[in-house]
């Protein structure tokens, strides 16, 4: 809400400077989004006298003006514009001067004759026809009468104001007002509040002679007021009116468009005025609008209405969206001679939807969405027909068609002072309450430790003991809250199961040399696409953003090996030339499309590396670990995964369920994510894993008897799975071996063609005593046959 | 015989003085003392002396042989000893390049934070909990106080996934989630992601992150809200930290207020970082909402509690003055590898 400290001077004593309310206000609730001296935006602009035009040697449509700016000497200054005279008062900026619109002007030479300064027009100063007649002509501002030469332009223009923009919270709608902004300032600062008093004569007559008002929907709309007035005089507000508008971001239009404006500013109340001749059979129904009715609101646009949606109608058609605009029909024409005045109370809900359903949002919407005051409407009808008065703009007839189904009573609050300090932690004394809610405007008297408190109409948001508690609170001071530990029980802080392994998890990859990454959990609905997955690939099935941001973050991810490759993408574009990234986040997996119910969340571990030491079996390594910190006992099996490298390509499964999946990229998917190398990645899904508990360790004896060693080089086909092999050998060393792995793999030279060489290492030991040659050599035949039985011979 | 003894235990000692390396000296001893060596010469002399002077001579012979095997021992663990300084000395290496170590990684900025302040609440009795990213309606808006087409609905842009779920707007959802579970004493952070309609640019991202707070039991105050903000204030931005609440509106609190600190950068006196304020805001807090208690089936005449919600990503950029908020989702190694 935006408003002109001069103009709130009218209703409030403001004893302050400008920059000490702001700070004051927001101490008091009322954020302020702005606060522009208008004054600072212009320096050094002064009225000048045109004393002599001469012609420009060096130019046709240049002229030099010699001006009389009160400086004693005449200052010389070349402009370009062609209704300059001599003898006219005009704008001159000065040497060092500051415009409005944010240019700043020196002497200098135009075409080789020296300017000290700038004759100025209406929009170099940035004015308009509304605030100063003449200001839109194309060429110099010419002041009217006769300033005095050297006079600051800020005083011709009232250039000495502030423009405060105060935030309105959403239980303060009685502040998207000047008089409830000023009430509060009278709070804040201590000082009297004067609302104006509306009165105002009429000439008799009677509404009822012109005019119905028939209210079919009390629960949408509870108050309708109607008044009337004729032999109306359309005219330009004065001045002061006009300022005001523009102060708060509207725009002056005729007296009685404005005077609804300004009243609707200055109370908070929307009008509405009707041109009388557009109202068919004298007649206002305020109803729902009728299937297939349409309406051509102010702004030229047709709307479909449907019947939910309230409007105000005549004896035939809707002529306005009751609280959100007026019909093109029936607005205040220049040749308007008699108006119908509304001054209505619409429910906030039935507005808002209204106003989203035909996305109209006027300054009328905005107040009802928030809620005004039923009792309000009546001030704000009679302080309209005061100005009408006032400004002499028409005759008002006598009656008021007031349609109601009765009013509501004045609500009272009793709260206890000690529950309220309770709340607070304070001590403040009832005295202080009960001066401070009093001067909110809140009456409150008090009875032992009970405030009485009688909640005025325009502070709907007031129900409960806290919000009494807010009010004393924001008015005796923030500062007095001094910070206490909590009381109370001692308790323990835990974390969940599920968060203390992933602290685990992002422990260990760290360790690893993993980097964390953070991505957005929506993607591009073709995000998905360069993973080549089948049709009925279930990831296919994301859920859809109903109201986008755009395209690219359109659908809630499935998987995380798109986000995770964008991130290597673009760090292999940049040159960074090896990286090990991971990310633990979640894929928003669908019980059903569309959803009928919350779906899965699923936490799900991305791995992502690539760089020149980095191959399948590092990244493999990484998920080992990960594995083995779960304590998930996983078999590793090929993977048909269609992003990923089919011969390299692997998952890791707990019985039938698949825990992990990781390979390094197929070349394919690679090319469309720009990847410059290549690039493995891994999705370990957490949400298989977390559930297992790391048993508590039962320790086992040291050895007591020395390990034999023994070594085995064997010979098979290319293709046989080093890892079974091992399976074979630990199986078949039975309880003697201790650790087998493996030391070598080798193709090539003096190996024959589509053969291997495989070299293990093995550990025996006994528990009972020193391993005897021919236990060794017992359990090591054992080995060899089963591991000739799979193909694999002993080189020799 | 005397004389030669002492010649021999004079010359021995010289020459094992001046001996170079251990094969010298294993010469010297066979010299003196081996089975052909000069002291055995001179034993095998003995028979032609008196009774009366064998024994003295026996005794001297010994006492030469005894010094001389000591000054050999001494000689060799010389020896040892200079071998051994040579030795290290020759292994001397060049500890100005830079040791051998495995690249460690790190944790993003953001949990990084939040680690931290998961450390400060735990350590207050705060249990962490989460809650689902996608929410109904209910207990984004309705529970919180926030019916159906109502104005406080504009504070925040929200993406709809059906006409009654979406995403999160605030984690302040888990709140409800949380007291419909449990009874008081409540006290819990919940960290956790939220979303809102707004178009990316330095300081907004349509995806960010909160550590949503609630205390609920008897007795607590206004002041022991202050009293926990200001212990992660003074945490998190050093402990001359102070904070400062100003009145606000949050529908699910009353009374509401912001949250702002005073500015780690200049103290408080004003600078580009606070924009000549000298206080940052943080965070929006208040008392639970009566209605939100009562909602949840606790009683507000019995119990109260307090809530607030930190921006995650806005804690974390100021921390480490990061001055544009894309930076977080960008990840550049570069980037993170500061952290």
């Amino acid at each position: 809400m935006k408003v002109s400290l001069e103009n709130l001077r009218t209703y409030v004593e403001i004893n302050v400077p400008a920059e000490e309310l702001c700070d004051r206000m927001v101490m008091a609730g009322f954020e302020v989004e702005e606060a522009i001296n208008t004054a600072e935006t212009m320096e050094n602009v002064v009225v000048g006298k045109i004393l002599e035009i001469t012609p420009h040697e060096n130019s046709d449509h240049l002229v030099i003006c010699q001006l009389d700016v009160g400086q004693g000497e005449p200052v010389q200054i070349v402009t370009g514009a062609d209704n300059v005279f001599e003898g006219a008062y005009v704008p001159a900026a000065l040497h060092n001067s500051k415009l409005p619109n944010g240019m700043n002007i020196k002497s200098g030479k135009l075409r080789g004759v020296v300017s000290n300064g700038m004759l100025c027009s209406g929009e170099e100063l940035c004015i308009t026809e509304d605030e100063y007649e003449g200001a839109s002509v194309n060429g110099i501002l010419i002041l009217k009468g006769e300033p005095v030469p050297g006079t600051d332009m800020r005083d011709v223009l009232g250039l000495n104001d502030w423009i405060i923009d105060f935030k309105i919270t959403a239980n303060r709608p009685d502040c998207q007002s000047i008089l409830g902004i000023a009430r509060e300032i009278g709070v804040v600062l201590g000082t009297e509040f004067k609302p104006p008093v509306p009165t105002y004569k009429t000439v008799g007559d009677d509404i009822n002679n012109y005019m119905k008002v028939e209210v079919k929907n009390y629960d949408l709309c509870p108050r309708y007021i109607g008044r009337f007035v004729k032999n109306l005089k359309i005219a330009p507000s004065p001045d002061w009116m006009k300022r005001a508008l523009k102060a708060s971001g509207m725009r002056p239009i005729n007296n009685i468009v404005d005077i609804t404006n300004f009243v609707m500013l200055e109370t908070g109340q929307p009008l509405h005025a009707f041109d009388y001749r557009d109202i068919k059979g004298g007649q206002i129904i305020v109803r729902n609008a009728t299937e297939g009715e349409k309406i051509t609101t102010l702004d030229e646009k047709e709307h479909n209405l449907t019947t939910d949606m309230l409007v105000i109608a005549d004896a035939e058609n809707p002529s306005c969206l009751a609280g959100i605009m007026g019909g093109l029909n029936s607005e205040i024409k220049d040749d308007t001679t008699t108006l119908f005045l509304e001054s209505a109370k619409f429910r906030r809900d039935s507005v808002r939807r209204t106003a989203r359903a035909l996305g109209v949002r006027t300054e009328s919407s905005a107040r009802y969405e928030r809620g005004t005051d039923i009792m309000n409407t009546e001030y704000a009808s009679n302080r309209a027909l005061q100005l009408i008065y006032e400004l002499g703009a028409g005759e008002i007839v006598d009656g008021v068609l007031d349609c109601n189904e009765g009013l509501p009573a004045e609500r009272e609050l009793s709260v206890s002072v000690t529950k309220i300090n309770a709340l607070l932690g304070l001590d403040i004394p009832a005295d202080t309450m009960v001066g401070i809610l009093n001067s909110l405007h809140i009456p409150t008297t008090l009875n032992g430790d009970t405030l009485n408190c009688r909640i005025p109409s325009f502070r709907d948001d007031i129900e409960y003991m806290a919000d009494i508690a807010e009010e004393v609170m924001r008015i005796y001071g923030y500062d007095h809250i001094v910070g206490t530990p909590i009381s109370g029980a001692v308790l323990r802080g835990t974390v969940t199961p599920e968060r203390a392994l992933e602290d685990k998890i992002k422990a260990l990859l760290i360790s690893n040399g993993l980097y964390e990454i953070a991505t957005y959990s929506f993607i591009g609905s073709h995000s998905i696409d360069p993973l080549n997955l089948p049709k009925d690939d279930s990831r296919n099935n994301s859920i859809k953003i109903l109201n986008p941001l755009g395209d690219e973050y359109s659908v809630m991810r499935t998987q995380l090996v798109t986000s995770m490759l964008t991130v290597v993408s673009t760090n292999m574009n940049r040159k960074n030339a090896d990286a090990r990234f991971f990310e633990i986040s979640k894929r928003f997996i669908p019980k059903s499309l569309p959803m009928t119910g919350q779906p899965d969340e699923l936490k799900t571990l991305s791995i992502g590396v690539y760089g020149e030491n980095e191959d399948f079996y590092t990244l493999k390594g990484i998920v080992e670990q990960v594995m083995k910190l779960c304590c998930a006992e996983v078999k590793f099996e090929r993977a048909d995964e269609p992003y990923l490298h089919p011969g390299r390509a692997a998952k890791a499964v707990i019985g039938d369920k698949t825990v992990a999946v990781f390979g390094e990229i197929h070349p394919n998917t690679a090319d469309k994510f720009d990847l410059t190398g290549r690039a493995y990645v891994a999705e370990i899904y957490l949400d298989m894993l977390s559930n297992t508990v790391s048993p508590l360790v039962i320790y086992s004896p040291l050895p007591k008897f020395p390990a034999v060693s023994r070594d085995l080089a064997l010979l098979c086909d290319s293709e046989v799975p080093v890892g079974d092999l091992l399976d074979i050998i630990k199986k078949a060393g039975g309880k003697l071996l201790e650790t087998a792995s493996i030391f070598d793999i080798y193709e090539g030279a003096q190996i024959p063609e589509g053969k291997k060489s495989v070299a293990f290492s093995l550990t025996l030991r006994s528990a009972d005593a020193t391993l005897t040659d021919e236990q060794t050599q017992t359990v090591m035949n054992k080995v060899i046959k089963k591991l000739s039985e799979a193909g694999a011979e002993l080189r020799r | 015989m005397q004389q030669k003894l002492e010649q021999i235990r004079q010359e021995a000692k010289a020459a094992l003085a001046a001996a170079e390396d251990s094969k010298a000296v294993d010469e010297l001893r066979v010299r003196y003392l081996g089975k052909k060596g000069e002291i055995t010469a001179i034993l095998k002399q003995m028979g032609s002396l008196s009774a009366e002077e064998r024994p003295k001579m026996g005794q001297l012979a010994n006492e030469v042989r005894a010094d001389i095997e000591s000054a050999i021992a001494v000689a060799l663990s010389e020896m040892n000893k200079k071998a051994l300084e040579l030795r290290l000395k020759k292994e001397t290496l060049d500890i100005s390049i830079p040791g051998k170590q495995e690249t460690v990684g790190s944790l993003h900025p953001l949990n990084n934070t939040l680690n931290k302040l998961i450390d400060i609440f735990k350590s207050m009795g705060f249990d962490v909990v989460d809650g689902p990213e996608i929410e109904t309606d209910y207990y984004n808006f309705e529970a919180l106080n926030v019916p159906q087409d109502h104005p406080a609905r504009d504070m925040q842009d929200t993406f709809y996934l059906t006409e009654n779920m979406l995403l999160r707007t605030q984690t302040s959802a888990t709140q409800i989630r949380t007291m419909e579970k449990r009874k008081p004493p409540i006290r819990m952070i919940c960290p956790g992601r939220v979303y809102r309609s707004d178009d990316v640019d330095a300081t907004h991202s349509p995806v960010f992150h909160q550590v949503e707070g609630l205390v609920v039991d008897k007795g607590i105050t206004m002041c022991d809200l202050k009293g926990t903000l200001e212990t992660m204030a003074k945490e998190i931005y050093g402990s001359d930290t102070k904070v400062k609440f100003r009145p606000s509106f949050f529908p699910f609190t009353e009374p509401s207020v912001e949250v702002d600190v005073s500015c780690s950068e200049c103290g408080g006196k004003g600078c580009r970082v606070c924009k000549g304020s000298g206080w940052i805001e943080i965070l929006g807090a208040g008392m639970v909402h009566p209605k939100v208690l009562q909602g949840c089936g606790i009683d507000p005449e019995e119990y109260s509690g307090f809530a607030f919600g930190i921006g995650l990503d806005r804690l974390t950029t100021t921390r480490h003055k990061i001055s544009d908020i894309r930076l977080l989702f960008e990840n550049d190694l570069r980037f993170l590898k500061q952290f």
